[in-house]
């Protein structure tokens, strides 16, 4: 049997400072080359979720498996297969850094220490930045950008890694409808063509992509609902409205 | 002709020396104290730095060891309370800096002898003549260290620089290069205390880097700037000191301000396009 892509056994995450955990008591398997949503209400611990499984907030309880691997000692090795486009961000005008090297950045994990970026390196951060459209805005600093592009930046980032899992959160809240549509079919394409593992939160339910496997109802910690795309939303929409 | 200013050229091109390295020092730092937001830990740090050299003075030790002990111990205890309590900077400031200026003062009220002696006031703002061979040596140490570092590391302190949880989300592990930085700041404030004073030694870790993230994006061109601007700042701060008879700490904040204030002024990123 293969070895799943993310496994969570009961796991919980508390904040720092916090008592009540965001998430709690997860149990959640994704096989490999799954495509998975997340939605919920607001508050609901979906990034907190996103967060947990590549490991940049340490769970408090239970066992978080990435690629076969204990997240809580393989951490960053574990995080250079692991493209993760973060729902909140914000960069300044003074951002001291260009597209292109943002994107790069993207691979610095799997250069490893010391290591400078090869040729292979700047032409897949170069082939992600043509992928998104923004081989023009290359040279361009970060912060100059709209919320839009430089959500597309991101995005460019997560894939220039190659990642083998994708955790994408709220990829499509910056962005308007074409770009939207360009996005979510790249996403789709990435998903068929190179068995990419994705997690996708969202917040809109039209959003969520025809290939998805399977709907996850997360709401106060807790996994409400675990199944087929039009079961859970209709649940969802019982529930709160959505 | 063997002397400028009744002084000999081998101690003009010692303090040239001293000026350009500690400069050069605290302007590579400096990239990271501005971008990191480390100004009031690095301002508790210097103060630290004041406060061992004082407590050295009173004890008869050698003023430069306890400040270098007094600056890495602020940076070991504040580093780690500043990124697990996230306290604000100005918390930090408000609590610590009158503590390490106090016993500071404290200290150099025990020292025997004169107490505002020229030995303790350069302690304070900076003085020409307590720069020696050996303090050239011990910055020129630094200076390559530090240069090596960042060559070395450039892209792990890029990641971080840009944003320290997207860096850790590259897989890049940001914290032993963020105590890194903290523990090369204490060294660098301790050892730029002699020629700056430990009242104004941190205008050298902020001007430099603040001006050179006037003019550009590109964070190899900001390192490279902030270096050469604080060695431009640390020269010229030490010909105002000759010219004018001015202690070199506060020469050298006049003219990095200065500087500064240009560089908003005409500042491209200021500009609307």
């Amino acid at each position: 049997m293969a070895t799943p892509a993310i496994e969570l056994k009961s796991v919980s995450t508390v904040y720092e400072g916090e008592r009540v955990p965001a998430i709690r008591d997860i149990e959640l398997t994704l096989e490999s080359g799954e495509l998975v949503a997340i939605i919920g209400p607001n508050g609901a611990g979906k990034t907190t979720l996103l967060e947990t499984i590549n490991g940049l907030l340490p769970h408090t309880r239970g066992q978080v498996r990435v690629l076969g691997r204990d997240v809580a000692r393989c951490g960053p090795q574990l995080r250079s297969h692991i493209g993760y486009v973060p729902q909140e961000f914000q960069f300044d005008e003074t951002t001291p850094v260009l597209v292109r090297d943002v994107v790069l950045m993207g691979r610095y994990g799997r250069i490893g220490l010391v290591r400078r970026p090869t040729a292979e390196d700047r032409a897949r951060a170069q082939e992600a930045l043509e992928l998104l459209g923004l081989a023009e805005l290359a040279e361009r600093p970060l912060g100059k950008l709209s919320g839009g592009q430089q959500q597309k930046v991101l995005l460019a980032r997560a894939l220039a890694k190659e990642p083998k899992i994708l955790l994408l959160d709220e990829p499509f809240s910056h962005l308007d409808f074409a770009a939207r549509e360009g996005v979510a079919e790249l996403i789709a394409r990435w998903h068929r063509e190179r068995l990419l593992t994705v997690l996708i939160v969202l917040h809109d339910l039209e959003a969520i992509p025809q290939s998805c496997h399977r709907v996850i109802l997360l709401n106060e910690g807790r996994i409400r609902h675990d199944g087929a795309r039009e079961r859970v939303v209709r649940a969802f929409a019982l529930s709160y409205g959505g | 002709m063997t002397r400028m200013y009744g002084l000999p050229w081998s101690l003009i091109f010692t303090l040239l020396g001293g000026a350009a390295l500690t400069g050069a020092t605290c302007g590579l730092l400096g990239t990271f104290v501005v971008r990191l937001r480390l100004s009031s830990l690095g301002f508790t740090m210097s103060h630290a730095a004041f406060a061992g050299a004082a407590l050295g003075l009173a004890l008869g030790i050698e003023p430069l060891t306890l400040a270098l002990i007094g600056a890495i111990l602020t940076a070991a205890v504040l580093g780690p309370v500043a990124e697990r309590a996230k306290l604000p900077a100005d918390v930090i400031t408000g609590v610590l800096f009158p503590l390490t200026m106090a016993l500071g003062l404290i200290f150099l009220y025990l020292a025997p002898g004169t107490a505002m002696s020229s030995s303790a006031l350069g302690l304070l703002w900076g003085s020409l003549f307590a720069m020696a061979g050996e303090d050239l040596l011990r910055l020129l140490g630094l200076a390559g260290a530090i240069a090596l570092t960042v060559w070395l590391f450039f892209k792990e302190f890029q990641a971080l620089l840009f944003d320290r949880k997207l860096a850790e989300e590259s897989g890049v592990p940001t914290r032993p290069f963020y105590y890194l930085i903290l523990f090369l700041t204490g060294v660098t404030i301790a050892l730029a205390l002699r020629l700056v004073g430990g009242l104004l030694v941190f205008v050298l870790l902020q001007s430099p880097a603040a001006t050179a993230f006037q003019f550009s994006y590109d964070l190899k061109k900001i390192f490279f700037w902030a270096a050469l601007l604080g060695v431009i700042y640390a020269s010229m701060g030490l010909g105002l000191s000759f010219a004018l008879d001015l202690p070199l700490g506060s020469a050298i904040v006049l003219v990095s301000t200065l500087g500064f204030g240009l560089a908003v002024w005409s500042s491209p990123k200021r500009r609307r396009t």
